[in-house]
């Protein structure tokens, strides 16, 4: 599908136009005019252009421009041919180190030496050795590429080699010569593909610089480059005896390239980078939710303020709304978590709060209020420095919120100086003294150390350190804690709280774990396919009333679990952004639901004191869900699991926003 | 079934001055027909143990033993098999399911009968038997790990050695991907090294409980045990760590 979308594009339609040319033209040029290109007239001795002769004639008066037309074929030829030997001789070498395990070692080498010397070296080398004639040449254009395959070889090889899923068929007994032709052969025949088209286009550019340097096509035979060559004594008297084949070389070699490019394009390679920019604008419509919120006096604390707010993308079928109107208020110090699993959309919540969704996705909201500062309207630049200075995000993976070659102390004094208008000397003072508020021991050795020297549990400090250079009022923490041990989680945990204590920061806690929010926080909100759920205390939250809380609760085993009993699972499917039901989101997945919940859709209203669910049957008794578990569990496994995909990969969008947000707090911090 | 032993294991990377120990002096039993959890930090060697056990990681000392006698791997005879963390990774994408599963059955069976055997793991691991014909790309997260673990279960093993399968998964997953490890588990009598950092997953999949600490097994126990009356200072301290733990306590106690 994707390759007939590609193959409609301006790029694709003109590689296709310009390879059918050329190709058509190799293949039937020589068997329509290679008689009479070969046709001497001794009257018409290099004559320039004229009616008959559009391009003029040769010193022996053969029509020029025939001549281009037929040599075609031989130009093309050797250029794939040469191509040919450079993928299998640079397969070869790619392959070695993995078939021979250590003894293939030497292959890596002599690719790295061979890699070294300039390609248009090697070739002339070659031809030396492999004498002048266009077989020397396809040979020695041939193993002049190689070396550049090989390399290319060695890295996809190695990529795929470090997969699982070669490890599972090593384990499983598969030899090396199966694992290489089942496995890795077919994960890297995608981009060698492409790279050969392109190659070719080189090839091509090689042939001719060799023929023109008289170490290619000998005569009687010709191709472009011993056209051109043949052109140029004339260069004077007629220009256009050397320009032709030139403008063949360019006209193929472009075709060449361009259904490289196309190809790559359609298998998912990038080449080049797109436009990136960040869109959030405010639609006047009515709320899809009532902004419950909006009713309450909004108080002088409070730090953060959304109303209604929605996150889309553009979808295949329709644009998809993976955030569909979340009210959210935050006073200050207090810490608030989201819980929900992957794709419920409490990460781009967490993303468009510090407007750092990207382009495809559109962020509108019909309030977006941070420190009373209405973040949709008014100038960006000085919303990019509130953000800058008073909100400070934390990542899953600290890892990639730091640049890997720069050291810390000067990471973190960047911020202030970009902010606080302080001298270099006071921001590196102030980056040491926060990375020891954040008990970095040494703070000061550590500071001039680069990010690879910390500890996964010391750069997730340190990215809190780097929060905390300016002043937060708000600390968003996006699954802070997924990738670090227990023990450091519960450091990084007692962190947070610690700052809050202190400094009156508020807290927005994202993640999947119940336990982990609970701990930390005073209230929980559960999102559901874009939606909150359920809003309620944290230290309350075994009597939540809504029923895909109380299954999420009940899914986590904990140091109570009954061992005797298997685990609850949570039923049905997760919804696909893309395709919303009516009525209830959870509906299909619920005990209680009956034909009202699938008809309307609930909106988040009080149970009770400090609970909130959007339920139709919140706080209702679960039909022997536990029962249903214990007498079956594995019924429902498989539906649970069923159509997951859908929802990771909404998930794995937002995953692409959040790879490039590091980019984006560099700028803003 | 088998009981899988490690005797005093050591593994090293890199050579010279630059060595790094990742075990040292290993020794650790997997009982026949039990599931031992192993827990640690990341980093403790927990993953390296279980490369080293099927012939991924070289060991620089100590031998690997099968109900005593030195584990043989070889095409024929595949004891040892293992599932892994990122079921993203460890599925080939351009092999359909049921290729995947076939490729590692024993030789020698017919059309057939692999195709037979293929749908008879898939539905043994609760998966449709008509997924053998899809790629990896339409299954979810979950699925795939099914569709791993019934690769890892085509070899015929005596052990299985899971390597923190279920931390890769929505916590909705993780609950059914527990009960299938204990379901096969006792239809299947394996033996099996459950490797995860999560104490209160360990908890209710194991029999006894290993815990791992700077390539060192520092404490070995009946589950119960182990958690109720730890005796390493690094046990303890992993105890403690568990979030939600005071809190849940805490509400518990107030229900009674």
């Amino acid at each position: 599908m994707k390759t007939r979308r590609i193959l409609r594009t301006p790029l694709g339609i003109a590689a296709t136009t310009l390879m059918a040319l050329v190709l058509l033209t190799a293949i039937f040029a020589p068997i329509l005019w290679g008689d009479a290109a070969e046709v001497v007239d001794t009257d018409d001795l290099l004559a320039g252009p004229s009616p008959e002769h559009p391009i003029g004639t040769d010193n022996l008066g053969r029509d020029l421009l025939l001549r281009v037309l037929v040599a075609t074929r031989l130009s093309v030829f050797l250029a794939i041919a040469a191509t040919v030997i450079a993928v299998v001789a640079g397969l070869i070498l790619g392959v070695l180190p993995l078939l021979l395990g250590r003894a293939g070692k030497p292959a890596t080498w002599l690719v790295g030496i061979a890699v070294a010397f300039p390609g248009l070296l090697l070739a002339l080398f070659f031809a030396v050795i492999f004498g002048s004639g266009w077989q020397g040449a396809v040979l020695a254009v041939g193993f002049a590429g190689a070396p550049s395959f090989a390399r290319l070889c060695q890295t996809l090889v190695s990529a795929v080699a470090a997969r699982d899923f070669v490890a599972a068929a090593r384990v499983g007994g598969v030899g090396r010569l199966r694992v290489l032709t089942r496995h890795i052969l077919p994960n890297i025949g995608e981009p060698l593909i492409v790279n050969a088209t392109i190659g070719a286009g080189g090839a091509l550019l090689a042939f001719a610089g060799l023929s023109f340097l008289g170490l290619g096509v000998q005569p009687p035979e010709y191709d472009w480059g011993r056209l051109m060559m043949d052109g140029l004594a004339g260069i004077y008297i007629n220009p256009l005896a050397a320009l032709a084949p030139g403008i063949a070389v360019v006209i193929a070699g472009l075709a060449f390239n361009l259904v490289g490019e196309a190809a790559a394009r359609s298998l998912g390679i990038e080449v080049g980078a797109g436009p990136v920019r960040r869109l959030v604008r405010r639609m006047p419509q009515p709320s899809a939710s009532p902004a419950i919120d909006a009713s309450e006096p909004e108080h002088a604390d409070t730090v953060l303020d959304v109303q209604n707010l929605r996150v889309s993308f553009p979808g295949p079928d329709g644009e998809i709304t993976p955030v569909r109107g979340v009210n959210l208020r935050i006073r200050r110090g207090e810490a608030v978590g989201i819980v929900g699993e992957s794709g419920s959309g409490k990460s781009l919540t967490a993303l468009s709060i510090a407007q750092l969704v990207e382009h495809p996705g559109e962020v509108e909201a019909d309030g977006l209020r941070f420190l009373g500062e209405d973040l949709l309207h008014g100038d960006e630049a000085s919303h990019r420095k509130l953000l800058g200075t008073s909100l400070a995000m934390v990542f899953q993976d600290p890892m990639t919120s730091f640049n890997p070659t720069k050291r810390m102390g000067s990471q973190l004094a960047e911020v202030a100086s970009q902010h606080g208008d302080s001298s270099k000397r006071d921001a590196l003072a102030r980056a040491v003294e926060r990375l020891g508020a954040v008990r970095i021991t040494d703070p000061e050795r550590r500071a001039r150390q680069y990010p690879h020297e910390f500890s996964g549990g010391m750069r997730q400090r340190a990215m809190i350190g780097m929060g905390l250079m300016a002043a937060p009022q708000l600390i968003i923490a996006d699954e802070p804690t997924t990738a670090l041990d227990v023990t450091v989680q519960q450091q990084v945990l007692n962190l947070l709280e610690s700052i809050r204590r202190r400094d009156d920061v508020a807290l927005l806690l994202i993640s999947h774990d119940v336990s982990v929010v609970a701990e930390v926080c005073d209230r929980v909100l559960v999102m559901y396919a874009g939606r909150i759920v359920e809003e309620l205390p944290a230290d309350r939250l075994q009597e939540a009333a809504h029923p895909y809380t109380r299954a999420l609760l009940a899914a986590v085993p904990d140091m109570q679990t009954d061992l005797n009993r298997p685990l609850a699972t949570v039923p049905g499917r997760p919804i696909d952004p893309a395709q919303l039901p009516h009525g209830c989101a959870y509906a299909a997945r619920c005990p209680l639901a009956d034909a009202h919940c699938r008809t309307a859709d609930p909106e988040l209203t009080p149970v009770r004191d400090d609970f909130r669910a959007a339920c139709w049957h919140a706080g209702e008794p679960l039909p022997n869900l536990a029962a249903d578990a214990a007498a079956d569990p594995f019924e429902t496994a498989e539906q649970v699991e069923a159509d997951q995909v859908g929802a990771e990969q909404a998930g794995a969008e937002q995953f692409g926003a959040a790879e490039s947000i590091d980019v984006v707090v560099e700028v803003q911090s | 079934m088998s009981e899988l032993s490690f005797d005093a294991v050591t593994v090293r990377f890199g050579g010279g001055r630059n060595a790094v120990t990742a075990l040292e002096d290993v020794n650790l039993t997997v009982p026949s027909g039990r599931i031992v959890g192993l827990v640690g930090e990341s980093g403790s060697g927990k993953s390296t143990l279980a490369r080293a056990a099927v012939g991924l990681a070289p060991l620089a000392s100590g031998r690997i033993l099968l109900d005593g006698r030195p584990l043989v791997q070889n095409r024929a005879r595949r004891p040892l098999q293992i599932v892994f963390q990122d079921p993203y990774s460890s599925l080939d994408p351009r092999m359909t399911i049921g290729a995947s599963i076939a490729e590692i059955l024993p030789r020698g069976l017919g059309r057939v009968e692999r195709a037979a055997e293929v749908e008879r793991l898939l539905d043994q691991v609760h998966l449709d038997p008509r997924h053998a014909a899809s790629s990896p790309a339409r299954l979810s997260g979950g699925q795939r790990q099914r569709v791993a673990i019934a690769r890892a279960l085509a070899g015929r093993p005596e052990v299985l050695i899971a390597d923190e399968i279920t931390s890769a998964l929505d916590v909705s997953i993780q609950g059914s991907m527990l009960n299938l490890v204990r379901e096969l588990q006792a239809e299947l009598g394996l033996s099996m090294l459950f490797i995860s950092h999560n104490l209160a997953v360990v908890r209710y999949v194991a029999t006894e409980i290993a815990v791992m600490y700077r390539g060192r097994i520092v404490e070995h126990g009946p589950a119960q045990r182990v958690l109720t009356r730890p005796q390493h200072e690094y046990t303890r301290t992993l105890l403690a760590a568990i979030p939600g733990r005071q809190p849940l306590t805490k509400h518990e106690g107030a229900r009674t």
